[in-house]
């Protein structure tokens, strides 16, 4: 944990960062849905990749059941962007949308990746629009990203992701609740970074902390 | 006399930003609150005769306090300062007595403008 | 931008012979640019498409959820993409895979892209489209072989009716899906009545025979939602969807008649069989599946207990009986 770790202090700067970018998340989605979004303190940490099922599964509850959606990026910063939905989420989402009844297993999925789609682009655009403006950066700070796909249904959130088969060490763990209407629609948004990533993000943070 | 103001936001470094994105030259006293309770408790104290108030924080959010400042007939000007952008939620604390809506990350023309509108510079 | 050492404009060049599909919208929906993979693809060129309404163009296209989609583009002035797996096209172009094929369109996935000035809201929406009939053709493949498997272990060896493991998945997905969206459920368990008499009178392979047999006899009287299985040895289980306890008991005792009045015949030997069954109905204050296997079972008990070759329907004062019987 100690190399990734965050000082306080650039804990304290993501986490305003990512809430800024968040915000910007928050009114797409509103958007979106044409719904007032209350949006929760993110709280923010970095997990070494083996303790990352665990954690997980503490975030969402052990016996509940979650869909995730996968969508990698690249560009300043690249890695994988994993977007977790509780299972009563995504009922509250098919309602909100208008849908009746039942979805069907493709207009789920369709509107879960919608809303993973919305959620990591607001959420790393607004973060790389920052970084354009608050600093001085070296090469455009511009993303892009693939195809998003559902990565599971309605799994335990410890067998997500299996830390063996991932390359990377780390993950920059952002969690983040939105609430709609007064039905609880809480997402997480993980990424997954290599090393250099995540020392990248902590050269911007120091850099952030400099400037003010 | 300085004009004591109070900046309230549970990120360091978002005070830091507000703080630095205030015009040089304006004569106040700078107090800072981390969440809502300890905003209120500064309140109470005199020290704050503006107030920069974000809404997402923990303990008491920036709902909260300004609840609690209109029971008790609102004798500050509140400038709320939040990264939630919805329209909504600016009507909402509009609505609740603030008297603007800055969204973050702040800059200082946006401050500038802001207290300019309202006289306070 | 660079480019200018050639006679062309290099950019537009490489747009115009990309193997993508690239077309641009204007918030009305007029197609601005229409590059040669879209017109090659749709048979209908940028002179024709350029200046015209997508919609009128393609009359085809799924106009309000394709509108929707691009009007999140504008509004959100964020990306967004289709996939194949949720759409298998946007436009129904053909493939050029005749013979490997198998599928008669090409897949597509897309995506969207906000069009704007350095700062400023999307002014254009471009729309890529990529071929993926490919990744589709081999998922595709893919996915039959693995439904073949799992087909396959959800089968018993001998008869070809589901095995004890798929009914026990069905039974606990069932139950689940009826406390969800309410509707109700039967289950009947039932047995071969004096089968090890017949294997030890006419022998394993006759046994076997007569396994096979009363399954498919069964089997021809089910509706396509039935489910039947071999729960193991001569023990079989029927899982009735939407079907009440007495609508299960009166199918139930059809299928025992039929199988009491037609005897199964093996090398010419007559063996007569009959079964004894157990019945048991969903009931909303059950913890779990196996409530049901445990009612039925009782229910089959008393079936025994009173003759055999007949049906009994679960009630609660069969628990005293078995505790009776216990002791």
């Amino acid at each position: 944990m100690s190399l990734a770790a965050l000082s306080n202090d650039q804990r304290d700067a993501l986490q305003e960062l990512t809430n800024i970018a968040m915000g910007q998340a928050g009114a797409s989605l509103a958007t979106l849905l044409d719904e007032f979004v209350d949006l929760s303190v993110p709280r923010i940490r970095v997990v070494e990749l083996v303790d990352l099922p665990p954690v997980l599964a503490e975030l969402v509850g052990k016996t509940n059941l979650v869909s995730a959606v996968r969508q990698s990026f690249q560009g300043y910063l690249r890695g994988e962007a994993i977007i977790i939905f509780g299972e009563p989420g995504c009922q509250a989402l098919a309602d909100l949308m208008g849908f009746e009844g039942e979805l069907g297993e493709s207009g789920e999925n369709e509107l879960l990746l919608d809303v993973a789609n919305v959620l990591s682009g607001a959420c790393l655009g607004g973060m790389m629009e920052q970084i354009r403006n608050f600093t001085e950066t070296k090469g455009p700070a511009e993303l892009s990203f693939s195809m998003p796909s559902v990565m599971a249904r309605q799994v335990m959130a410890e067998q997500l992701i299996d830390p063996q088969k991932v390359q990377w060490s780390h993950a920059l763990l952002l969690e983040v609740n939105f609430t709609i209407k007064n039905r609880d629609f809480i997402a997480h948004l993980t990424m997954l970074m290599p090393e250099e990533g995540i020392e990248k993000i902590r050269g911007i943070l120091d850099e952030f902390l400099a400037a003010f | 006399m300085s004009l004591p103001i109070l900046v309230v936001d549970d990120s360091a470094m978002a005070r830091k930003m507000l703080i630095k994105s205030l015009p040089p030259e304006w004569d106040v006293e700078i107090s800072q609150a981390e969440n809502g309770v300890q905003a209120i408790e500064a309140y109470r104290a005199g020290k704050a005769a503006v107030m920069f108030l974000d809404l997402t924080m923990p303990v008491l959010d920036g709902y909260g306090v300004l609840e609690t400042l209109r029971k008790e007939d609102l004798n500050s000007m509140v400038i709320v300062v939040s990264a939630d952008i919805q329209p909504v939620a600016q009507e909402r604390v509009l609505s609740m007595g603030a008297i603007a809506f800055v969204k973050k990350p702040v800059s200082s023309e946006l401050i500038s403008t802001v207290l300019k509108q309202y006289g306070v510079i | 931008m660079s480019g200018e050492a050639f006679s062309f404009n290099l950019a537009e060049t490489v747009v115009k012979w990309l193997d993508v599909g690239i077309f641009v919208l204007d918030k009305n929906f007029e197609v601005q640019l229409w590059n040669n993979f879209m017109a090659h693809h749709s048979g209908r060129a940028a002179e024709e498409i350029v200046g015209k309404n997508l919609f009128e163009a393609f009359p085809e296209l799924p106009k309000p959820w394709f509108t929707k989609k691009v009007n999140t583009v504008f509004l959100l002035n964020n990306f967004a993409f289709i996939s194949w797996e949720n759409r298998p096209f946007l436009f129904r172009f053909a493939h050029n895979r005749p013979i490997t094929g198998g599928a008669d369109h090409m897949y597509q996935n897309c995506m969207l892209l906000p069009l704007k000035a350095e700062q400023g809201k999307p002014e254009a929406v471009c729309v890529m489209v990529f071929d993926a009939t490919d990744t589709a053709i081999a998922q595709n493949l893919l996915k039959e072989a693995l439904e073949a498997i799992s087909e396959i272990s959800n089968r018993d060896g001998l008869t070809g009716i589901y095995n004890r493991r798929y009914l026990e998945n069905r039974l606990s997905s069932e139950f689940d899906r009826t406390r969800r969206y309410g509707g109700t459920f039967s289950m009947v368990l039932f047995d071969l009545d004096f089968f090890k008499k017949v294997n030890d009178t006419y022998g394993h392979l006759a046994g076997d025979k007569v396994l096979v047999e009363i399954a498919a006899r069964m089997k021809a009287q089910l509706r396509t939602s039935d489910v039947l299985g071999r729960y193991g040895g001569e023990e079989f289980i029927l899982i009735l969807p939407e079907t009440s306890l007495e609508g299960a008991r009166i199918f139930a005792d059809r299928l025992r008649e039929m199988i009491e009045l037609e005897p199964v015949i093996y090398d010419n030997i007559t063996i007569p069989v009959t079964v004894s069954m157990g019945v048991t109905e969903h009931q909303a204050d059950m913890p779990s599946y196996t409530s049901m296997t445990h009612q039925s079972d009782l229910a089959l008990y008393a079936s025994k207990a009173a003759g055999r070759n007949r049906v009994t329907c679960y009630d609660p004062s069969l628990e005293k009986l078995a505790a009776q019987a216990k002791h």
